[in-house]
């Protein structure tokens, strides 16, 4: 229970990052970015992505363009505005930070469980 | 344009609410709501540009809901734009109760706000209105403060069921249940009507207190009726098992009883029971229907004690046409004896003579005790029909005499005549003093044929008598109001004297007299 919300934590922020640097290559379609992610093995239903999208895109992040589909309605396809991609350069620098702690701490944890067991 | 199979489009049709629902407090719900809808759609249209036949299916509604992802699924991606759910969801508001209303509904609204029976409260704000009618001035209170739930939200809130689409489609699901059963049951489904004005749901209120009131009367009079109903069924059981040889046989020689032959009574009492004790017993199953409706009575059973009941009043019909058919014929047995000559006779009546020597022994009785009182009233309820009658008439030969003339019926004059035989009267002389009894007895096991005893006091004129006044009731002649002077100090004894016209009260024939000298 107290993993699975710390899991669901990490996740949401990781898949705002990931969303907006899928966004950052350029437009695309929702179901483009669910696909990616899927690739990506961030495993999520399209359902979550939308409020996402549309709360970045209320904040200034993301703006959308629509384009007329062949296959039904019009499709919003989304680019980064100039304040996403700062936001985005901050996240990346979030990112080196957080994974230099993450990495440190793992070698860190990995060092003292050598150290307590030694080589067989 | 799309076709869509009806139950995919239904499971279609909840979902979009779901998320519709879902997204609700969300600033930008309208937005979001629209692109899963386009998506929803273009998927659909995916589906369909893959095949021949142009309806959409379950199979594909639910692949591209799975796509799209269950409502529960969303929320954990997106708290930060949720109320606290608790918050809202299952949260308990006060309404009034329009399905389950009594007067306004208030005990009802309650029960499910404070999650205690209904019934309770209403036992309670009963109560309290009669400790000083504090509970009439809150429920009056409550009545105009709290709103009644109306609307399908409004309903779902007061029974604190969360509002999302789920528990929609539950709430509706139950609600069409409940019409379907009170359809069923014959009951009018209540719709509950909004209403603005006060006084419009008071006067229905009104209109619902006295259909509740005579459903109270009803079904406490209907109760009334079960309970001294099982009194009579226990009583009818007691006497049927006290008149089948538990009481002593004593009890059939007095009057109604008296009348049923001896190889008869057993049947009969039976009978009799079967005869009364079904129509209580039907009484009291319909007042207990009445009164609980689960009560449920078989019809077989209902059947078969027709059938009993109506067999036991045949049974009845046919002795009691063998029993009348033995009044027939009629017998009479004359016995005359001589008196000894007296100038002045005195009438008297006495009812100790009604007991044998027999009886005077068992019952301890001594003649001339001064405190025995015995039967002096004649309200018996078992009274036997008047059986007694004594006549004064001239007598032609110049001797007093006393005749009995013994009286019975019977199925054939045999019979008649053995039952005037069974008469068993007494009759006093003592000196000049005539004792008589207030009525006949019947020897051991007779039973009641219609005996009389018929006296016939002969009596040369000039003879003069003192009547008892004990003795008026079963004289059969028809002047025996004697009046005395008002003067003259009362006395139980009148005299009469007999005249060639017949017996006179002395006083009268006195009073002319009187009168012609002055």
């Amino acid at each position: 229970m107290i993993a699975e919300n710390t899991q669901t934590q990490m996740r949401k922020g990781i898949l705002e990052y990931c969303v907006l640097l899928i966004i950052s290559r350029g437009e695309i379609y929702a179901s483009d970015i669910i696909a990616e992610l899927k690739q990506a093995r961030l495993l999520v239903v399209e359902g979550t992505l939308y409020p996402l999208l549309t709360r970045l895109k209320n904040n200034g992040l993301l703006a959308y363009n629509w384009v007329e589909s062949s296959a039904g309605p019009p499709r919003k396809y989304y680019v980064l505005t100039p304040l996403g991609q700062e936001f985005l350069k901050q996240l990346d620098r979030t990112w080196d930070e957080l994974n230099y702690a993450i990495t440190t701490s793992q070698a860190g944890a990995n060092n003292a469980q050598g150290a307590n067991q030694p080589n067989t | 344009m799309m076709h869509i199979e009806e139950d995919a489009y239904e499971t279609l049709t909840i979902y979009l609410n779901e998320i519709k629902q879902h997204f609700v407090k969300n600033a930008d719900d309208v937005e979001i709501v629209t692109d899963i809808e386009n998506r929803l759609a273009e998927m659909l249209n995916e589906k369909l540009g893959n095949r021949l036949a142009k309806a959409i299916t379950q199979e594909d509604v639910e692949a591209v809901m799975s796509q799209m992802g269950r409502v529960q699924d969303f929320g954990t991606e997106e708290e930060q734009f949720e109320q606290p759910e608790e918050n809202y969801q299952g949260a308990k508001k006060l309404y009034r109760d329009a399905d389950d209303q009594m007067i306004a509904g208030v005990c009802a609204g309650l029960s499910h706000y404070l999650h205690i029976d209904a019934r309770w409260l209403r036992v309670l704000f009963l109560l309290s209105v009669f400790l000083g009618g504090a509970g009439f001035l809150i429920y009056i209170i409550f009545w105009i403060a709290i709103p009644p739930a109306l609307s399908r939200s409004e309903r779902m809130e007061m029974r604190g069921e969360s509002t999302n689409l789920y528990g929609y489609k539950r709430h509706f699901e139950e609600e069409l249940a409940a019409y379907q059963a009170s359809m069923e049951s014959g009951h009018a489904f209540k719709v509950p009507l909004r209403r603005n004005n006060f006084f419009q749901e008071l006067f229905a209120a009104i209109g619902r207190v006295i259909n509740l009131l005579f459903k109270v009367l009803s079904k406490s009079l209907a109760g009334i009726i079960a309970i001294a109903g099982f009194f009579i069924l226990v009583g009818l059981i007691v006497s049927l098992a006290a008149f089948l040889g538990f009481w002593d046989t004593e009890a059939y020689q007095y009057f109604p009883l008296s009348i049923v032959n001896e190889n008869f009574r057993s049947i009969l009492a039976f009978t009799l029971f079967l005869v009364l004790f079904i129509p209580v017993l039907a009484l009291v199953m319909y007042a207990l229907r009445v009164t609980f409706h689960t009560l449920k009575i078989n019809k077989l059973f209902s059947f078969g004690l027709l059938i009993v009941w109506l067999a036991a009043v045949s049974v009845g019909v046919y002795y009691a046409a063998r029993i009348s058919s033995e009044f027939k014929e009629h017998a009479e047995l004359e016995q005359t004896n001589a008196l000894k000559s007296f100038p002045v006779y005195v009438l008297n009546m006495d009812k100790n003579m009604v007991f044998n020597r027999k009886d005077s022994i068992d019952y301890a009785l001594q003649a001339g005790a001064e405190r025995t009182i015995i039967d002096d009233t004649d309200n018996h309820p078992f009274r036997v029909p008047r059986n007694v009658y004594i006549q004064i008439e001239k007598s032609e030969s110049g001797k007093p005499s006393l005749t009995a003339n013994y009286e019975a019926q019977g199925k054939t004059f045999q019979e008649a005549l053995v039952q005037a035989k069974n008469i068993d009267y007494k009759f006093n002389q003592a000196d000049n003093v005539l004792t008589f009894s207030p009525r006949l007895s019947l020897t051991h096991h007779a039973i009641w044929r219609n005996q009389e005893v018929h006296l016939t006091l002969k009596l040369p004129v000039g003879t003069r008598l003192k009547i008892s006044d004990r003795l008026y009731d079963y004289l059969y002649f028809y002047y025996h109001h004697c009046a005395t002077d008002d003067a003259a100090p009362y006395s139980e004894y009148k005299e009469w004297i007999m005249t060639e016209e017949g017996l006179k009260c002395k006083a009268e024939l006195d009073k002319p007299q009187d009168v012609v000298p002055n």
